[in-house]
């Protein structure tokens, strides 16, 4: 599960279910403090579910996507 | 008469102390993957190394002609040892008895191994399990009265915090007094799924209608996101090195100081790819870590509290073998702002370094602090007060290197008023009480609301005023002192390093920090 780790406006969404996705690859971005943050795979996996739409509204702590790593 | 009898029974007795809690609880430790204590300072110290004090304090049953029928040792185990030679102090809570709690400890002995530490001026690393000595809901039956509670030498513990290096790890779960002592350290490490550490544990928790694990109440995940804990690690083997590694960095006490250590990494190294480190894209993150890790001596770079306050990297390094204290921002988190967590890091941090006399250096990328609603529901205006006067306090060597942003009052914390400290930018390096960006339309709105072609002149003007914020231009007006090349950063960091120790004074400090 990835988990927002900041507070902002989700401006991109650059995956999608199902999608195998590297190490490193960039997933999402979230506009906060004018600056555009994106947010990386730590690992090799498969997105499940993404839990956002791009426009969002995002918190500390808000569900953003589901990942097996077990591929 | 010679007094070898005497001396066999203290043999026996040291000998039933070595069985601590029994066979059966043993078992029960190694079974759930811990170690026992005294396991434990095996694996940390040096071979042999360990003086253990009070070996034969426990309780003992006699029989009918007071003979010695049965012992139990205590549950705190300490002494004192050596780690990589070095001298230190130890102390440990025996789980497998009473599962560390008052019940089965002398509290005499966690005082002598606080005052053993301080007095010697000795780093003391602390090995909690348990409630760390302090009482269960059983004490009442066993001393027939209720006590009023105290923390008997906590002065102890208060002083040691400004005099010498406290290193607590928590290995199992921790609760009470035992997270007490495990928060009030310079360093502290837990173990991923194996530790958890809470002020009461999930039986009490529940009681207040919150049915949890001990991992969802107190595991590394969110200990180490409160800023209660500073590390995690998979094993009990890696939270010795991490302890090992962080003393690695710091002198005995505050009495002595860190000595340089012999380099291989070249002081006048150049670094080509810095001069592409940051974008041209304000609106473009990078990493910070690559470039910590090209900046410092090679592998030394020693992260902590990775996880709490992420906007600031912080930790320690060599630079051309000399302890560093490090600081940078980290744009992926709040792109640098300072947030309240932010704030309380940046105090413990520049605390610990004024405390064992470590200059600092200072990579800035701050765009003010955190704004927004959740910004002022956490206090972040208060704690970045509180951050601001500890850089204030500090009398250190200071370098501060500005990368990129320095805004409003956050970014002003990039050096303290009280003294000199020694500055330099990149020419990426931006600054003003406020970012231009978003404020130019309501400062110039006349200006462009008059104009025939409002888009063109907001162009116009962002480009005049971005042509004046240029750093060179602050830099002819010698707001900012130097202008450096990025690849000539090591260079720079090198030569403050050797410029500042010889500034380093020893002794404790005015404010003695607090954990």
């Amino acid at each position: 599960m990835i988990y927002s780790e900041v507070s902002g406006t989700l401006i991109k969404i650059l995956v999608s279910k199902n999608q195998i996705i590297e190490e490193d690859t960039d997933l999402l971005v979230i506009e906060c403090m004018k600056m555009h943050i994106p947010i990386t795979a730590k690992k090799r996996g498969k997105i499940i579910d993404i839990f956002i739409k791009e426009g969002d509204l995002v918190s500390e702590g808000d569900k953003l996507l589901n990942i097996n790593y077990d591929i | 008469m010679s007094w070898k009898k005497e001396l066999e029974e203290k043999l026996i007795r040291e000998k039933l102390s070595e069985n601590l809690g029994g066979e059966e609880r043993v078992k029960k430790q190694h079974d759930a993957g811990r170690y026992t204590i005294r396991e434990r300072i095996n694996i940390l110290t040096d071979k042999s190394s360990f003086h253990e004090i009070g070996k034969i304090s426990g309780s003992a049953t006699y029989d009918e002609n007071n003979d010695l029928v049965n012992f139990s040792g205590s549950n705190f185990i300490f002494g004192n040892a050596k780690i990589d030679g070095r001298n230190i102090v130890v102390g440990g809570d025996d789980f497998t008895l009473r599962g560390g709690s008052a019940d089965a400890s002398i509290r005499e002995k966690h005082l002598k191994c606080e005052q053993m530490a301080l007095s010697l001026q000795l780093p003391l690393i602390r090995i909690v399990e348990g409630s760390g000595g302090g009482g269960s809901v059983k004490t009442i039956e066993t001393t027939g009265r209720a006590n009023v509670p105290e923390v008997e030498g906590w002065n102890l513990v208060v002083e040691s915090m400004g005099t010498i290096p406290r290193v607590a790890l928590g290995l199992g779960s921790v609760a009470g007094l035992g997270a007490a002592h495990l928060a009030c350290s310079h360093y502290s490490v837990m173990v991923k799924e194996k530790s958890a550490v809470f002020v009461a544990g999930p039986p009490v928790v529940e009681q207040i209608g919150q049915k949890l694990t001990k991992n969802e109440l107190g595991g590394y995940e969110i200990q180490l996101k409160s800023g209660a804990v500073d590390a995690a690690v998979d094993t009990e083997e890696e939270a010795f090195n991490s302890a090992k590694k962080f003393l690695s960095y710091l002198p005995n006490s505050v009495y002595q100081l860190t000595e340089q250590l012999s380099t291989e990494d070249n002081p006048n190294r150049t670094s080509e790819w810095l001069i592409d480190a940051i974008p041209r894209d304000i609106k473009s993150v990078y990493k910070i870590r690559p470039i910590i890790e090209e900046l410092v001596d090679k592998n030394t770079f020693f992260e902590i509290g990775k996880e709490y306050g992420k906007s600031i990297v912080t930790g320690f390094c060599r630079i051309n073998g000399w302890s560093i204290a490090l600081m940078a921002s980290d744009p992926y988190s709040y792109g640098g702002c300072w947030t309240s967590d932010t704030c309380k890091k940046v105090q413990k941090f520049v605390d610990l370094a004024e405390t064992f006399h470590l200059p600092v250096i200072y990579l800035v990328d701050c765009p003010g602090f955190q704004v927004g609603l959740d910004a002022e529901k956490k206090g972040t205006i208060k704690e970045g007060v509180r951050a601001m006067s500890a850089i204030w306090q500090t009398t250190t060597p200071w370098l501060s290197i500005i990368m990129r942003n320095c805004f409003g009052v956050a970014g002003a914390a990039h050096k303290r008023g009280s003294s000199y400290i020694s500055r330099c930018a990149w020419p990426s390096a931006r600054w003003g009480s406020l970012p231009l960006e978003g404020g130019i339309e309501a400062a110039y709105r006349s200006d462009i609301e008059n104009s025939n072609d409002p888009k063109a002149e907001l162009e116009k003007i962002t480009t005049r005023l971005n042509k004046l914020r240029s750093p060179l231009r602050s830099a002819e007006s010698f707001l900012i002192e130097e202008i450096i090349d990025p690849r000539n950063t090591r260079k720079t960091m090198c030569e403050f390093a050797d410029l500042a120790a010889p500034l380093r004074k020893i002794g404790m400090t005015s404010r003695t920090m607090r954990p």
